[in-house]
């Protein structure tokens, strides 16, 4: 008969993107899909949909989940045409307190491809923003959803999860930025143009390169990478008088001995008046002398020593995040309670009347009576049972709010507490629940 | 210094020291967010103590070794702050606070050494300006000392392709290692080079001549060509970073030596036996 949370949905990891593509929606269509879900679910009272290329995930608020799946995975099936025996083993179900552990460690980016990245929260504000648009998220998502948001942003205050660096390209840039303190000023040298230079170049950019030198073994595709970034191409067998020019050199190009040997670097390190060169050798072979890294104020750093840095951050982030499961297992609890709190509501409601109720029977009672006092004295009898009444009604909430009696469920004691009070609607108890739950819907 | 104030002091620096400490091993505390504050207050008590003290001796209060340590701790916590808060490089605060806690702590248990009354004939406006400005050129060569030791570390970490610690991820880069070295150099030695002509002239109007050649001035020469040419090779022949740090480093322990050298064996009149 209570509220609950559910989740329920596919990942990276329960479906391959060739599940994942047929299910997931366009990020224009989810206003007008929430609305038809509603329509086709009516057991779900309040949903959002989560719609990312690693998850399609559909999180509601019902009092009836086993029905609300069902209808859920139907409503699925149908709208993106797809047969629910396709995507159904990759179906994965979490209710009540897994389901509010699952959306907090979605927003964490505990459960991402790479933990830690920070795209899922917005990616996450967004889905919210549409069922708020929607018009489906009610009480309880507003509430899961920005406590979601908070426990992300504690969770990246307190741990080192998005710290580090993850992919090669970003490991190069993330020393660059280790050695030089800005790269406005700095020069970049690209020895071919391949796909991995050009992101490195391309990070490097967005750190703030302005001057980039491009050259290859076949001209044209140096001319027209440099076109792409705003670089000057070189010609291949001419590139060594800039090499003293580069603040940042990166190598990929196909040779079977290194391009650059370390008796030639050293003279343009001198010419440099010794300022730092950071080398990138993403080549395979490698087309920097090893050597290259003893010259003073040279930081080789070939394809497996970035490959390393990757492998560090990777297991930093994964240990960090250990520390970020705790945090989300306490807010867990700290919205759990919140929510069982709300089951209280209706229940307080009914007990709070069944008391007036009989106070003003019993005043009614001695109408004749009080109408013959004074008035001043009739109102202190109004007060003096109104307080009695409230020092009594005190005593029942704040003990069930607070657990005081004995059971484990704060609703369950309430139900108690309001059985015995309303002796009139004893045998009907349930109809009146339900009434009033209605009611705090709209709350 | 007064146990009124050496106590709190000392106990400001340390938990500072302890704090910078747990904040580069990435040990979140309060004590480790509180370092630089606690470095200030140290300061600042200090700066009390030594106004105290320079009110009842109507000068600065430099007139031995002892004391004059206590002033160069004293500088270097301040020219410390500065640089931590100015370049936003709490790493330095590791360096700073435990050297002015261990200086201080030395001076209060062992140096400390009976205060000599100043002659009222040395008494001049000379002597406060050529003794701040003395120690706080050495103040400012402990700090490019430790800038440069921090360098030596990050260099060999980046060297060694084990750079990306995660509580690494705020750490400053080489190249702002290396400038803040070479500037603080710059105007270490500056005020090195006004302290001596300061001196002089100080030394002019009272003995009559302007250099006597007693051991604290001829080391203190020595210094300032040592870090003269410091300054000329990274202009000429471009020599920075690693070199440059190293040698940041060398002429430093040859500083430490002099200062502690000459004022301990060989005091002479910058040891306060004026004659």
């Amino acid at each position: 008969m209570r509220e609950s949370l559910f989740i329920f949905g596919i990942n990276h990891r329960t479906a391959p993107v060739a599940v994942r593509e047929r299910l997931a929606y366009p990020e224009g269509e989810i206003v007008a899909a929430l609305a038809r879900l509603k329509q086709a679910a009516p057991a779900i009272d309040e949903v959002a949909l989560i719609s990312t290329c690693n998850r399609v995930e559909i999180m509601g608020v019902t009092i009836a989940p086993d029905r609300a799946q069902r209808e859920a995975t139907n409503f699925l099936a149908c709208d993106r045409g797809v047969d629910a025996t396709d995507f159904a083993p990759a179906l994965y179900v979490h209710q009540a307190r897994a389901a509010v552990r699952h959306l907090f460690r979605v927003g964490a980016s505990l459960d991402s491809m790479v933990v830690g990245e920070p795209q899922i929260l917005g990616q996450l504000k967004n889905a919210y923003a549409q069922a708020a648009a929607a018009g489906t998220a009610g009480l309880v998502l507003h509430r899961a959803f920005h406590k979601a948001f908070s426990v992300a942003k504690r969770v990246r205050k307190a741990t080192l999860i998005g710290h580090g660096s993850v992919s090669v390209s970003s490991a190069a840039v993330g020393l660059a930025a280790k050695i030089f303190d800005t790269l406005t000023d700095k020069t970049v040298l690209l020895i071919g143009a391949g796909q991995m230079a050009e992101l490195t170049a391309r990070n490097l950019k967005r750190l703030g390169v302005q001057s980039l030198l491009i050259t290859s073994r076949t001209f044209d595709n140096a001319v027209a990478l440099a076109r792409r970034l705003d670089g000057t191409a070189v010609p291949f067998d001419n590139f060594r008088p800039y090499l003293k020019l580069a603040d940042v050199v990166v190598g990929s190009v196909a040779a079977a001995a290194p391009v650059i040997g370390p008796e030639e670097f050293e003279g343009v390190i001198r010419e440099r008046r010794y300022r730092p060169v950071f080398m990138i050798d993403l080549g395979v072979p490698r087309n920097f002398d090893q050597r290259l890294n003893a010259l003073e104020n040279v930081y080789l750093y070939d394809i497996d020593d970035l490959s390393t840095v990757v492998q560090e951050s990777i297991g930093d982030r994964e240990r960090e995040a250990e520390k970020a499961e705790g945090i989300v297992d306490l807010e867990v609890d700290s919205f759990l309670k919140w929510l069982g709190g709300l089951d209280l509501v209706p229940a307080i409601k009914d007990i709070r009347s069944s008391v007036e109720q009989l106070r003003e029977l019993e005043l009614e009672r001695h109408r004749a009576w009080l109408a013959s006092l004074a008035p001043g004295e009739r109102e202190r009898i109004e007060s003096m049972t109104r307080g009695l009444v409230n020092k009594l009604l005190h005593r029942i909430l704040s003990g069930i709010r607070e657990g005081r009696a004995g059971v484990a469920d704060g609703a369950y004691a309430a139900e108690i507490a309001r059985r015995l009070l309303s002796n009139e609607l004893a045998i009907e108890g349930d109809v009146l629940i339900d009434d009033d739950s209605d009611e705090d819907d709209d709350l | 210094m007064n146990t009124v104030w050496l106590i709190p002091t000392l106990a400001c620096y340390a938990m500072s020291a302890a704090g910078f400490a747990m904040e580069r091993a990435g040990i979140r505390t309060r004590l480790a967010r509180w370092a630089t504050p606690m470095l200030a207050a140290g300061a600042a008590l200090q700066t009390g103590d030594l106004l105290m003290r320079g009110i009842q001796a109507g000068n600065v209060p430099v007139t031995n070794f002892g004391q004059s340590l206590v002033f160069l701790a004293w500088l270097t916590a301040l020219a410390g702050l500065v640089v931590i808060v100015r370049t936003r490089m709490p790493v330095i605060g590791v360096y700073v606070a435990p050297i002015v806690f261990v200086v201080l702590a030395l001076e209060a248990t062992t140096v400390r050494q009976a205060r000599l009354a100043m002659p009222q004939t040395l008494r001049s406006v000379w002597l406060p300006i050529h003794v701040t400005l003395a120690l706080l050129g050495y103040a400012l060569f402990v700090i490019a000392a430790g800038v440069s030791l921090v360098y030596l570390v990050y260099e060999k970490r980046l060297k060694a392709k084990r750079p990306l610690m995660p509580t690494d991820e705020r750490t400053p880069s080489l190249e702002k290692l290396d400038r803040i070295n070479y500037r603080l150099l710059g105007w270490g030695f500056l005020m090195l080079s006004l302290a001596i002509v300061t001196g002089a002239i100080w030394a002019d109007a009272i003995w009559g001549q302007f250099w006597s050649w007693e051991p604290a001035e001829s080391w203190t020469l020595v210094i300032w060509f040592l870090y003269a040419g410091l300054l000329e090779s990274r202009l000429t022949v471009g020599w920075r970073g690693r070199r440059a740090a190293a040698l940041t480093i060398v002429v430093f322990t040859v500083l430490v030596g002099s200062f502690v050298g000459v004022s301990l064996l060989a005091p002479g009149k910058h040891g306060g036996n004026f004659g």
